[in-house]
């Protein structure tokens, strides 16, 4: 029976992009990643030999700003020419359905990219910012038909904003009237105590043999610390064998700090910025690290590449930033997705 | 998300028992549950029974986890055979078959495989491997047998739990198939797409004979009502 069970021994699709930049180099495209990602759900960051939150940081995270949380909101709404002008510059409303709400809605759409032979997704992508779509147009009217008479949809949306100060409505004035409730990212902190780290060389990406570890292995190694595993295989545990990757060290106490809620890539890369900032003064810790989560479910992952969700929606990336200032970027991404830019 | 759905949940007379199951499944994430009620003809003469309407046996209907909407309930009926002459019965007009949204047959013996028409699907019963671990080898070496015949097309999966504590959610029967021998995107749609297929095909077989399937729009102005739409989900299902 060497056919069908062949596929056990594998493990589901995945992809894990790793490059590696400076910070502070003309060409680094961290930025523009981080941007380009936009629904956040998660961050976190690990900062070994520390045991209090820096000063900075801590600026930075009480001043998260509110995301909100709207109730039973037409999709229509989000077509109508106000809105538009108030609050979309430049954007692209992207509708992932099934194949019976496809064939209600009557929009033009293509099939998802990981649909097989039976398609049962459709991808429905309408530029709002166009000049086709302008106020009065036939492509305007129909999108508005079709998402006001010929098949209402109406969702919970979590919205955030990036408010930058110009004049205008805010988004809590525009949807008073549905109910728009503000909510603030919540935020851990932890202290890890006596962590097993791996030894890391900035420009050794693929580890080099007793003297630094791998980027897939910190990538690992990442992961079964944020999931609370052990990593010295005891012989009683029968939850994991899992080891930290050598060469390691051992560090007295790793600072972790994880937000959850909807969170604006600007923020992120404040965040970021002020991770490159903790490294000005002389410090222990030989690199630090950064990870953002999507959302299991966004339509998309990066700019608009299409989102699966098979059996799990993970896209997540990860910096690793040196005393050096130099970062190792990973990008991972599931079964039913693009490879990351 | 995909839509999951648990096609064999067997009738029972205690409904208390069954309402502990519905509420088990709409936890676990199933949408749609079929409650199977199993005619076996090599006993003294069963007649085929109207099913009871799922909205007089329970008159609230748990919300699925994950959606707004309550779980829906469709009934099936399985006829075990064991010779060709039981299988007239689906031809026949007996209006009581017709009332069921679902038709399975259970053949016990090899010469009925080959009486079988086109665009039906294979279930595969999980609790089995749960409750023995004799029953677990046999329903592996079959279910890989069956996935070496059709190559993992036209499956579905589904439990016969008798309790709640027999079902399992639509993910675990996913990874379930993987042992049977599908692939990833096979066992999901084993689940879900599958499923979904089975029901639509039941409707076209109730509908007059799944060419045309008119549906009285709710407007009376409405000229075209829903038939295009319709008519292009049946084909493809």
């Amino acid at each position: 029976m060497s056919g069908p069970l062949r596929r056990l021994g594998e493990t589901p699709r995945h992809l894990l992009v790793c490059e590696k930049s400076h910070v502070r180099h003309e060409r680094s495209r961290h930025a523009a990643r981080v941007r380009s990602h936009a629904y956040n759900c998660c961050v976190s960051f690990l900062i070994p030999e520390c045991g209090m939150l820096p000063e900075a940081l801590k600026n930075i995270i009480t001043n998260i700003g509110e995301y909100y949380l709207v109730k039973n909101l037409s999709l229509h709404e989000l077509v109508t020419h106000e809105f538009i002008n108030a609050f979309v510059k430049k954007g692209k409303l992207i509708i992932s359905v099934d194949k019976d709400t496809y064939e209600e809605l009557g929009l033009q759409g293509r099939p998802s990219q990981y649909s097989g032979k039976k398609v049962m997704r459709y991808i429905v992508t309408i530029d709002l910012t166009d000049s086709a779509f302008d106020l009065g147009s036939k492509k305007h009217k129909r999108v508005l038909w079709a998402l006001k008479e010929k098949k209402p949809l109406e969702f919970d949306f979590l919205l955030s904003w990036h408010d930058t100060g110009a004049e205008g409505s805010t988004l809590m004035s525009y949807f008073s009237k549905n109910q728009i409730q503000p909510r603030q990212p919540k935020t851990t902190f932890s202290t890890l105590r006596n962590l097993q780290c791996p030894v890391l060389h900035s420009n050794e990406l693929q580890g080099k043999l007793e003297e630094s570890c791998s980027s897939q292995e910190l990538f690992e190694w990442l992961g079964a610390v944020f999931n609370k595993v052990d990593l010295d295989n005891k012989s009683f545990s029968f939850l994991s064998t899992y080891c930290c990757p050598q060469p390691s060290t051992v560090v007295e106490q790793a600072y972790l700090c994880t937000i959850t809620g909807f969170i604006l890539p600007e923020t992120i890369i404040q965040l970021l910025e002020q991770l490159c900032c903790y490294f000005d003064e002389p410090k222990l810790a030989q690199w630090v690290t950064l990870t953002v989560h999507g959302f299991a479910d966004s339509p998309v992952s990066w700019r608009e590449s299409e989102h699966g969700f098979q059996k799990g929606g993970e896209n997540l990336y990860n910096f690793v930033v040196f005393r050096t200032l130099d970062y190792w970027l990973q990008m991972a991404v599931g079964a039913n997705d693009d490879c990351p830019p | 998300m995909a839509v999951f759905a648990d096609l064999n949940v067997p009738a029972s007379p205690d409904r208390k028992s069954l309402q502990k199951l519905l509420e088990a499944a709409a936890h676990l994430g199933y949408s749609t549950v079929a409650i199977n009620h199993v005619i076996d003809f090599k006993e003294k003469k069963q007649e085929i029974v109207k099913p009871v309407s799922p909205s007089e046996l329970f008159p609230s209907l748990p919300i699925v986890q994950g959606k707004s909407k309550p779980i829906k309930i469709v009934t099936r009926l399985t006829l075990v055979v064991s010779d060709p002459s039981h299988c007239n019965v689906l031809r026949s007009t007996s209006t009581n078959i017709r009332l069921y949204d679902i038709i399975a047959v259970f053949p016990k013996t090899e010469k009925l495989f080959h009486a079988i028409d086109r665009g039906i699907y294979f279930e595969v019963l999980y609790t089995p491997a749960i409750r023995d671990s004799t029953m677990r080898r046999y329903t592996i070496s079959n279910a890989l047998s069956l996935m070496q015949i059709c190559k993992g097309k036209n499956i579905i999966l589904s439990s016969a739990a008798e309790r709640p504590l027999e079902l399992r959610g639509p993910y675990d029967v996913t990874n379930l198939g993987l042992l049977f021998g599908l692939s990833e995107s096979d066992a999901k749609a084993a689940v879900s797409t599958n499923c979904r297929a089975v029901l639509l095909h039941g409707e076209t077989r109730r509908t007059a004979f799944g060419v045309v399937y008119t549906k009285k729009p709710p407007r009376p102005d409405e000229e075209e009502g829903v038939l295009p739409v319709r008519k292009k989900a049946k084909t493809e299902a």
